[in-house]
């Protein structure tokens, strides 16, 4: 084991600065605060502050925020209920009841799929375990409510609320439905797509 | 070289099916004979002979019977008329030319193990040859040969034939034990070895038609007169069939340790049409090839083929003429397997498909060319690993052209990637 | 004692009965040999060639599961050339399997998985489509096939036929177009169906009755005895104790009793552990309003009770007893009612239409009751003769003013219930401690105490063979309210 040698302050600065120092730096504080006023008010700077909510702010479109899921082709939701993502969740906000699809196709898909939103940590652990690009956190960080019954984010929310103008389809297209029936779907789709 | 005929003796004699014509050629005396041995005696007979099984693997057929427990109340023989590997159409032929000889060879076999019953197994194709076959054990019955008391001696055998729907893997001693039992042709778990627990779990013998052929001729003429009949460790002769394009093809009897090359350009009179060798199979369809180079330096015997890493098998000889694609030849090969595979342990099941799978990609030019080592890679993990040899049969020959052929493989998938 | 061999397992001095395969000896030694298709409860089938072994002298890599152990013999599983197998092995097990786990029930628990991780580990050379077969086929009422899934290790079949002789599955066509499946669009009918899920080393078999049911990596699972019939087979009943419920039942293995099997009707017990069948709460009948009142608190209850034994005297009291409990529970009980308070009538609660003595052959027994030689030795350690037979009647004809009455559990046990429970409607007061409830069928009790559940407890029943079965292990009771009869009898010892 080495030692580290750390350089700390002399500790016998002179009186009067350990006295009164705060005085002197709280001015260059306010210094520093009256120039930027100043200039902002003279139209000399532009101000970084929003009037929101009438303002709205903008993120970037792989800012971690709510949750939703996406869709397959047909609207129908993509995700198999693998669990996965409740597998990984260190909040364990994520409750999944999976049932029988009556297309033999899909197999598995979630009859509930519910996010408790009080839980989440925002990790982004549930987008990496998805084998099937079904879930993904979004850009929307508007989150407060009052009623708590709206905490709980069903799976009919997740897959189409308005702000996601009618949902979003999954970038997987070409494991949709088992081969056997499906032939393998064609390449133009296979990208991300924003429903307007 | 001098070429005796043992099995082929009947050839060219007219009705040569007939009891009436066997029984003039000596017919049915080795049995006068081998009744009056005792059974043990008659497989030190055959082990002294150093017979070996003609259906492909080649073991001694002496001491295969010796396997058999002496005291089991009940045995069975099964002679293995399947003949199912691509290429060989021996048997056939001496059903063809004799089936009396078959008759004959299984009753002085059933005394020497003390089997009360057997089996002829034959694939459903032969029509002709299992009416020729069924007219044969009538007359074999009709004469006393078959049935109660052969002979007015004490020993009392049953014979009858079996039609397979024709299963290459039937062909296989317990995928035909399996199939005559009923169920499904697959293979059966060794050991038990079927000497043990064979047909309907008892002890059973199967022989190939050829090697039951031969015995009466050496019960009647000795097992000294066999030995001094081809080499030291294959003695005796063997049928082979040659198929290509050579002049001549068909079933020839030659004694084993016979010159390959001489076999192809003498007897078969070499190729036609002016045609040059590229290569040969040497037994059968799942024998690894044979270059031009190495066909001049093998002779027709088990040890010279092993040497040469590849096998007498059947006794097929496939000539394969300058010309011809190797991808399409293994392809067809590989092809063939993958359909007979039965199924069962997962080395072949998923290995034969494999291979057909990387063999179609190959003759469709949609293939990298690591392909080529892939398959050997698959082949080598195919063989030894299964109940039965059939991964081997398909890892060998495939092994064998990808290493022996790899090059023409090679430019034939670049030749695609080019355009 | 039969004669031992000798050989050498992996560096090892290896001891075991002449006979006895490799796979057996490494099984015993813990050695782990990756197999799929050899079981201990069924015949060698070697097709799966995954289990290979080097035997020093031998030309080529042996099937352990068929290879009988001989005297010297030298056996390696850690060389290169086994693991290089093993490796290969598996790839060609995995060349056509679908992967598609995360639909499959099996993940999780999956030979493959497992092996994969254990032995594979490879990049996939396979860059070919695969062959596609039928999924999700309806082959029995507890049973769902995917025969793309499944890698052909035939222990099903074999189960078929040597398990159950039934022989309703088959495997059809053959090479890599093999599928397993039933005959003629048969179904497989009989009472041992979701053995085929638990031999099944992969997902091609899924339990209809789990199916999607829960993913098994959040399952725990814990020792316990089938409550279904007099066998007592050994079982580990997997729930998920943070959300209260159970979710699947399977065999453990245990050879004097149950082998490796259970039977469907062992695995139904379930449903009478999850909430919906359970009484969660103590509760009274209200006559006024003709309805159950429910009441979290169960103190109140047992004060009631311990008021009306001490009101009566010990011959107006009656214990009407089901054979379903533990030893334990049985001598608690007696001790305390008997012994201390000096009741003497005592009945049997039984299902009046059994057929006590049916036996199907392999498992399930016509006396449904887990506890019946149980129940026998604990009245006469109290010192009361009775005959095995229902006594419910006799009970209802004696008119007691107070009984105290110990339910079934398993209501297939019971389907007599509710018209037993009827007759009971006529007495006075009846102290009903259950462990299920039904509000559509059960009216009029004086009061409901509840009691926890077989998986909730631990003792020891004894089967019809007179072995002592141990229920090891216990999960938390569903619910706080739900109380051991222990407690409710500290209750009472308090209140009285």
């Amino acid at each position: 084991m080495g030692i580290i040698r750390v350089n700390r302050p002399a500790a016998d600065r002179n009186a009067f600065e350990a006295a009164w120092g705060y005085v002197t730096s709280i001015a260059k504080g306010m210094q520093l605060t009256m120039k930027i006023m100043l200039k902002q008010l003279l139209k000399l700077e532009k101000s970084e502050t929003l009037e929101w909510p009438e303002q709205p702010a903008t993120y970037s479109e792989r800012f971690k925020g709510k949750h939703f899921l996406t869709q397959r082709e047909d609207g129908q939701v993509r995700c198999t209920a693998c669990f996965l993502c409740a597998t990984a969740c260190p909040a364990e906000c994520i409750f999944i009841e999976a049932g029988e699809h009556p297309d033999h196709r899909i197999e598995k898909y979630p009859v509930r799929f519910e996010i408790d939103i009080l839980r989440c940590v925002f990790c982004g652990l549930c987008e990496e375990a998805c084998p099937v690009d079904a879930i993904r956190l979004g850009p929307e960080y508007v989150m407060a409510g009052s009623a708590g019954d709206k905490w709980v984010y069903t799976k009919e929310y997740l897959l189409a609320r308005p702000q996601l103008q009618g949902g979003i389809a999954s970038i997987k297209v070409e494991n949709d439905k088992h081969p056997a029936i499906n032939k393998i779907a064609s390449v133009e789709n296979n990208k991300s797509v924003v429903r307007h | 070289m001098e070429k005796p005929k043992i099995v082929t003796r009947f050839a060219g004699l007219a009705d040569s099916r007939s009891l009436d014509t066997y029984l003039r050629h000596d017919g049915y005396q080795a049995l006068h004979k081998a009744l009056a041995m005792k059974p043990a005696e008659l497989i030190e007979l055959v082990k002294a002979s150093g017979l070996r099984g003609r259906g492909g693997a080649g073991f001694p057929t002496g001491l295969k019977w010796s396997f058999v427990p002496k005291d089991a109340p009940e045995k069975y023989l099964l002679c293995n008329n399947d003949e199912g590997e691509p290429g060989t159409f021996k048997d056939r032929y001496i059903l063809e030319l004799s089936p009396h000889m078959l008759v004959e060879g299984m009753i002085i076999s059933a005394y020497a193990i003390g089997a009360q019953k057997a089996y002829i197994y034959t694939r459903c194709e032969f029509y002709e040859e299992i009416a020729w076959m069924e007219q044969a054990i009538h007359e074999a019955y009709r004469h006393g040969y078959l049935g109660a008391n052969i002979l007015g001696s004490k020993f009392s055998f049953d014979l009858d034939h079996y039609g397979g729907a024709g299963a290459y893997i039937c062909g296989e001693e317990t995928g035909l034990i399996s199939s005559l039992e009923g169920k499904k042709g697959q293979p059966k778990l060794k050991p038990p070895f079927p000497a043990l627990s064979g047909y309907l779990n008892k002890p059973t013998v199967v022989n190939n038609t050829e090697t039951l052929a031969v015995i009466p001729w050496i019960v009647q003429h000795g097992p000294e007169k066999y030995r001094a009949i081809g080499t030291e460790k294959s003695p005796g002769t063997k049928l082979f069939c040659i198929s290509g394009p050579v002049k001549r093809p068909g079933v020839y009897e030659l004694p084993l340790g016979y010159p390959l090359q001489k076999f192809i350009e003498d007897d078969a009179g070499g190729l036609r049409d002016g045609k040059t060798l590229k290569a040969v199979i040497p037994g059968g369809a799942s024998a690894p090839v044979l270059t031009a180079d190495e066909v001049a330096k093998v002779t027709l015997d088990y040890e010279s083929m092993a040497n040469a890493k590849t096998m007498l098998g059947s006794g097929a000889v496939i000539v394969i003429p300058e010309g011809q694609s190797m991808v399409e030849l293994l392809k067809v090969t590989v092809d063939f397997f993958h359909h007979e595979s039965c199924g069962q342990c997962t080395p072949c099941r998923e290995g034969t498909g494999w291979l057909s799978n990387v063999m179609h990609g190959i003759y469709q030019r949609k293939a990298k060319l690591k392909d080529v080592e892939k398959m050997i890679a698959i082949a080598n993990n195919m063989e030894g690993r299964t109940i039965c040899a059939l991964s081997d049969a398909c890892a060998m020959p495939t092994r064998a052209i990808a290493t022996k052929f790899g090059d023409e493989i090679r430019s034939y998938i670049q030749r695609g990637n080019h355009g | 004692m039969s004669k031992q061999v000798s050989f050498t397992l992996d560096g090892q001095e290896v001891t075991v009965p002449q006979g006895w395969t490799v796979m057996q000896a490494a099984r015993q030694e813990k050695v782990a040999i990756p197999h799929f298709c050899w079981h201990p409860g069924l015949k060698v089938a070697g097709v799966c060639r995954f289990c290979l072994v080097h035997v020093e002298g031998a030309r080529k890599l042996e099937i352990s599961c068929n290879l009988v152990v001989q005297p010297g013999m030298v056996v390696s599983t850690l060389r290169d050339e086994v693991k290089q197998a093993h490796k290969w092995a598996l790839e060609f097990h995995l060349l056509n399997h679908p992967l598609d786990c995360p639909i499959c029930d099996q993940a999780g628990e999956c030979g493959l998985q497992d092996y994969y991780m254990e032995v594979g580990l490879y990049q996939s050379q396979m860059t070919r489509p695969k062959v596609l077969k039928p999924k999700a086929l309806d082959v029995g009422s507890e049973l769902v096939l995917d025969t793309e899934r499944c890698i052909l290790c035939s222990k099903c079949v074999r189960f078929e036929d040597e398990v159950t002789k039934t022989g309703a599955l088959g495997i059809f066509a053959r090479g890599d177009r093999s599928i397993i499946g039933t005959y003629h669009g048969q179904k497989i009918t009989h009472q041992y169906q979701e053995n085929l899920v638990d031999i099944c080393p992969v997902g091609a078999f899924t339990s209809r009755r789990f199916r999607f049911k829960q993913r098994v990596w959040f399952l725990k699972e814990k020792s316990s005895i089938c409550p279904g019939c007099s066998t007592g087979c050994a079982i580990k009943v997997h729930g998920k104790p943070e959300m209260r419920r159970y979710f699947r039942v399977k065999p453990e293995e245990d050879q004097s009793v149950n082998g490796h099997w259970l039977c469907d009707k062992g695995r139904m017990t379930l449903e009478h552990l999850n909430p919906e069948a359970r009484l969660m709460q103590a509760a009274r009948w209200q006559a006024a309003q003709q309805a159950w009142e429910f009441s979290p608190q169960t103190a109140p209850f047992i004060r009631e009770l311990a008021q009306e034994i001490a009101r009566l005297a010990p011959q107006d009291i009656a214990l009407l007893v089901s054979a379903q409990y533990t030893n334990e529970e049985y001598a608690e009980f007696f001790d305390y009612f008997v012994k201390q308070r000096g009741i003497t009538q005592v009945y049997q609660w039984r299902e009046p239409s059994e057929a006590r003595d049916d036996f199907d052959g392999l498992l399930l027994r016509g006396d449904h009751n887990a506890n019946t030689r149980g129940l026998m030795a604990a009245l006469k350690q109290v010192g009361i003769k009775a005959k095995i037979g229902d006594q419910l009647e006799k009970c209802v004809a004696a008119k007691p003013q107070l009984v105290i009455a110990l339910s079934p559990e398993i209501s297939f046990t019971a389907p007599s219930l509710p018209e037993q429970l009827a007759q009971l409607n006529s007495l006075a007061r009846v102290s009903l401690w259950t462990t299920h409830f039904s509000a559509s069928q059960w009216t009029q009790l004086w009061q409901l105490l509840p009691l926890r559940g077989f998986a909730e407890k631990i003792g020891t029943v004894t089967n019809y063979q007179g072995k002592t079965r141990v229920l090891k292990e216990a999960f938390p009771p569903v619910a706080s309210e739900v109380l051991a009869i222990s407690q409710i009898i500290a209750g009472l010892h308090k209140e009285l």
